[in-house]
């Protein structure tokens, strides 16, 4: 792409409500010195037409290529200004915009000139920000085959139906080669579904008789490998042959959970106690049992009270097909009475019509199964009395089940042990990623009735079918604000994987490590704290990347006066609330300079080091209330990298609270108040840093030691998820854990200062002299020498039984 | 170019642009409430009225839709505006009386109590949309939308339980011009929607 790198920067009057506060006139002159702006205009209204208009003329005219938008909410309207300048050759990541409204004229008690002042600076740093943009080309995503449908779920089939009535191929990896065997085998993932049976049939028929859709027969699936577009998918034959490759565009995968057992705490033997899957076995073979037949819905005693409703659905419409098969059958309900009775008014006059008695019982009391008898508990009369039984029957205990469990993880879905698979996604906006959700479907993505399954399927479908029209048209471009890998750089540690749950990272080809990844840029939501725990840097957010972010402190570091700080805001928390503060009209302290970030999680170490290497004083991250990230876990991984920060902030002789992370909710203006104006205090107390060469020389090695590739590993592997309770290394406690993180902190940065050092003038050092030169002890820097002469970055020579060190 | 008059002031518009746009290039100030650049404009609150005259007769319209057309003479803040005006925020004033937005702005024009019924003196929301549109149009997910009909008609969920696709942006809250959705944004996206960090429990 041309880098013209042609900033045109647009100061908005908002009709009325930034002009009259904000000296627009003087603080377009204070910018007009910064080289980097081509072109500046004052517009009454950016937003609208003939500001739009505006714009366009000017970019067309004068070429420009990136645009910086002073006004108001980025959250509001920056869509609108991409929308609007696409057609101008203006793409993602080449706007920017600094709300001079709600952030400086509608918030602070100043002239309109200090108002402008600030404004310049927030500008300053913006525009710092475009400069150092390398836009990409937009990435076209093609699909390289049909669409395949694997797991040998139900939903397989009203996907693939859903498919064949629109035009596209797919293929159908099942395990059985007929139809009818599904149906039969179907009540071990769905029982009580027979009404379902002939529509299915139905679907299987149309699906069966299509020329679009090829069925194969498969094994195990082995292995899924490249990104949307453009998969390879491998499958073991069922015969002891070579592994089965196909190429395929999409995958949906059709996952059916598994129905268990009661254990014996329920009287379950398989017999006269069963489940609702053996009770279809026995239908299917025996015919409907007679007798007194009681079904217990015991989801509540079974510690599933969310799957009772279903189970009971379940049940009564097993017992329906018994009433309506057979005529000297007593069916009874047993129900726990914090549920309610799931039937229709229609369905009611059935039950009554058949004689099907739904009887609640005290949930306070557990219902005991005895030889023939259960004893309940009438919540009514509080008497226990006994219901006697030639059948019990108990709801089933619902699982993923293992093979699903093992063809998820294949697929990249990494849940809990044993929980089901429906991970919640991110939640960002659906521009933000390219496809929604992961196309999956079946109750092993969470427990659900035959009619949701495929409705699921036939949901997936549709989305994919969309994708596949989109890249048939040549119209599908992957989001341009996502995570990329520089396979040259990256070593494959698989850290990225680890600690981003977005399911976008994969290693190209094979398994295990030392194999470069890669990122499936239409799953990945560009939270990008993948990239700001990449030990090598190969990890980029592409169009919004750390050293563009570096860029923008540098610049508006070096423009803060001693008293004022600055801070990051995340787009769902800190910068929102700001937002908000201004539309609420608040007031607060002015020495708060917010810089805009999409996730908090997107800071790289490097960039706060930056800051306080350039002249801050002060830096508060300012991210969402805890818990509340909106991708993944970048609140909490900040957390790790601000702890970081504090250690080596401490090692260059500085005060720890310089850095800090804070918490607002977006709907919560008055506590951003709160913080903002806690934290400027906090620093003013403080006072500036002194800017000795002695501490610069400190924090430049505090800069080399946050994008050393050890320190960034050791840090990364911190970044678990909530629910690992292990640190590496297999320690169990906190405090050893930080212990040693500290060691290796001390060492790297002793290690960075000297290389600095000896790398500054490149002659002979001694030990005392290299002391003196650092103002630290001999055994700490002996420590580091030594390691560095071993790797070899340094060589020693003795001269006259002295040692001497150059690099 | 399309020349005509805003308040005896000659200006010029291009084809597509409304009386509204062009008084606002101008810097010609007309108060609006539903009206957002973001999104596509509804005319629901009509409080942007101006008077519109062209040869020999005149009309009041909503200057945020209406098409400028050369010749037309506009007058802004003429009497018989600002008349529609003030019954336009004494119904406002009766729909949303705890709107402290509403009450200054019905201030401004000596509108301070309303001669309609007040249904509920506690509510702030004038059911503009303006929120819903922007849920559709800029946040893409349409996790609010109005519910009811004609005077039951109110902002709200499906079913009026928390939203499934609400991703808690806050950009109900940022464009409303009432105020009404700070209280309401709780009950949209729910408690532990975004939950994914150390504090939450699964």
């Amino acid at each position: 792409m041309e880098n013209n790198k042609k900033i045109g920067v647009f100061l908005c009057q908002c009709d009325g409500r930034i002009d009259p506060w904000i000296d627009l006139a003087w603080l377009k002159k204070e910018l007009e010195g910064d080289p980097a702006i081509a072109q500046m205009e004052i517009l009454p209204l950016s937003c609208s037409l003939p500001g739009l208009t505006r714009i366009k003329t000017l970019i067309q005219e004068k070429g420009l290529d990136r645009i910086l938008i002073a006004g108001c909410e980025t959250r509001i309207l920056l869509k609108k200004f991409y929308r609007e300048l696409e057609e101008a050759g203006i793409l993602e990541g080449q706007i920017d915009m600094v709300n001079l409204r709600d952030h400086v004229a509608a918030v602070h008690n100043l002239q309109p000139q200090e108002m402008a002042a600030k404004g310049a600076k927030l500008i300053g740093a913006a525009v710092a920000g475009l400069a150092t943009l390398e836009p990409t080309v937009s990435e076209k995503v093609d699909f390289v085959g049909p669409i395949m449908l694997l797991g040998g779920g139900i939903a397989t089939y009203p996907a693939a139906q859903e498919l064949l009535r629109k035009n596209i191929d797919c293929i159908l990896a099942v395990q059985t080669d007929e139809y009818e065997d599904e149906i039969r085998m179907l009540h071990e993932h769905y029982p009580g579904e027979r009404h379902y049976y002939d529509r299915l049939r139905k679907i299987m028929e149309e699906v069966d008789e299509s020329p679009l859709v090829r069925r194969i027969t498969v094994g195990e699936l082995q292995s899924v490998r490249g990104r949307t577009g453009r998969y390879t998918v491998t499958f073991s034959t069922l015969e002891d042959g070579p592994p089965k490759v196909h190429e395929v565009g999409a995958i949906i995968a059709c996952l059916d959970g598994q129905m268990l057992n009661q254990g014996s705490n329920f009287g379950h033997d398989g017999k006269t106690v069963i489940c609702h899957t053996e009770t279809e076995e026995l239908i299917w073979t025996h015919g409907v049992p007679g007798g007194k037949i009681v079904f217990w819905i015991n989801d509540y005693e079974s510690q599933t009270p969310q799957f009772a409703y279903l189970s009971s659905r379940c049940a009564w419409s097993i017992a329906r097909y018994m009433v309506e098969n057979r005529k000297d059958v007593d069916i009874t309900f047993m129900f726990n009475n914090q549920m309610e009775i799931p039937l229709s008014a229609e369905e009611r006059q059935i039950a009554r019509k058949h004689k099907i008695k739904w009887v609640p019982y005290d949930g306070a009391l557990r219902p005991t199964v005895q030889a023939g008898y259960i004893t309940y508990c009438d919540p009514r009369d509080h008497v226990e009395y006994e219901m006697p039984w030639d059948k019990l029957i108990l709801s089933p205990r619902r699982s993923v089940g293992i093979e699903a469990t093992r063809i998820a993880r294949i697929l990249g879905l990494e849940g809990e042990e044993g929980k089901f698979l429906e991970v919640k996604g991110e939640k960002v906006r659906p521009e933000q990623v390219g496809q929604d959700e992961l196309f999956l479907a079946g109750s092993a993505r969470h427990p659900c009735d035959l009619h949701e399954a495929l409705r699921q399927g036939r949901r997936a479908a549709v989305k994919a079918a969309e994708l596949a029209e989109k890249a048939r048209l040549g119209t599908l471009y992957a989001p341009r604000m996502v995570c990329s890998v520089d396979q040259a750089l990256c070593t494959g540690c698989g850290l990225c994987k680890e600690i981003c749950h977005c399911g976008g990272i994969e290693p190209v080809d094979g398994l295990g490590g030392g194999i470069p990844r890669h990122v499936d840029p239409m799953v990945c939501t560009g939270g990008g704290t993948c990239a700001a725990a990449c030990p090598t840097h190969a990890l980029i957010l592409q169009n919004n990347t750390s050293l563009q972010r570096e860029a923008q402190v540098t610049a508006l570091a070096n423009s803060l006066a001693e008293g004022e700080v600055m801070a990051y805001g995340c787009v769902w928390g800190g910068l929102a609330a700001a937002d908000h503060a201004g539309l609420k009209g608040l007031t607060y302290d002015p020495r708060l300079y917010l810089l805009r970030v999409g996730c908090i999680g997107q800071l790289d170490p490097s960039v706060l080091a930056r800051a306080f290497i350039e002249g801050a004083n002060g830096l508060i991250l300012i991210g969402c209330p805890p818990g509340d990230c909106h991708h993944s876990f970048g609140l909490d991984h900040t957390w790790s990298r601000v702890n970081l920060m504090k250690k080596l902030l401490e090692f260059c002789g500085l005060d720890r609270r310089r850095i800090a992370l804070g918490h607002v909710d977006l709907n919560q203006p008055e506590q951003y108040v709160i913080l903002a104006e806690s934290f400027i205090k906090l620093i003013n107390e403080l006072g500036p840093i002194e800017r000795s060469p002695e501490v610069q020389e400190k924090l430049r090695g505090l800069y080399a030691t946050v994008n050393n590739s050890r320190v960034r590993w050791v840090l990364g592997a911190t970044l678990r998820r909530p629910w690992e309770e292990v640190y590496p290394g297999n320690q169990r406690n906190a405090l050893s854990f930080d212990k040693d993180l500290l060691g290796i902190l001390k060492e790297e940065w002793m290690k960075a200062r000297i290389a600095s050092l000896l790398s500054s003038d490149k002659r002979f050092f001694e030990l005392k002299e290299l002391s003196q030169s650092l103002k630290a002890n001999k055994e700490d820097i002996m420590v580091g020498l030594q390691e560095m002469v071993k790797e070899g970055a340094v060589s020693r020579v003795h001269k006259e039984g002295i040692a001497q060190y150059i690099v | 170019m399309i020349p005509f008059k805003i308040n005896e002031q000659e200006v010029e518009a291009q084809e597509g642009w409304t009386v509204l746009g062009t008084a606002k290039q101008y810097g010609i100030h007309i108060p609006t409430l539903c009206y957002h650049e973001a999104v596509t404009n509804s005319g629901a609150c009509r409080l942007c009225v101006v008077e519109v005259r062209e040869d020999n007769w005149s009309k009041v319209v909503i200057s945020c839709m209406y098409p400028v057309r050369e010749g037309i003479t506009v007058s802004t803040d003429s009497d018989r505006v600002r008349n529609v005006r003030r019954w336009i925020l004494e119904m406002l004033l009766a729909e949303c009386p705890a709107s402290v937005e509403i009450k200054k702005l019905a201030a401004e024009y000596g509108v301070s109590a309303t001669r309609f019924a007040v249904k509920n003196p506690a509510e702030e929301c004038m059911v503009c949309g303006l929120c819903v549109k922007v849920c559709q149009e800029v946040v893409g997910v349409s996790a609010i939308t109005t519910i009811g009909r004609g005077v039951h008609k109110k902002i709200g969920t499906p079913y009026g339980k928390p939203s499934e696709p609400c991703v808690a942006c806050g950009s109900c809250v940022s464009v409303c011009p009432t105020g009404a959705m700070r209280t309401r944004l709780d009950s949209i996206r729910g408690l532990g929607q975004a939950k994914t960090g150390h504090s939450h429990q699964a």
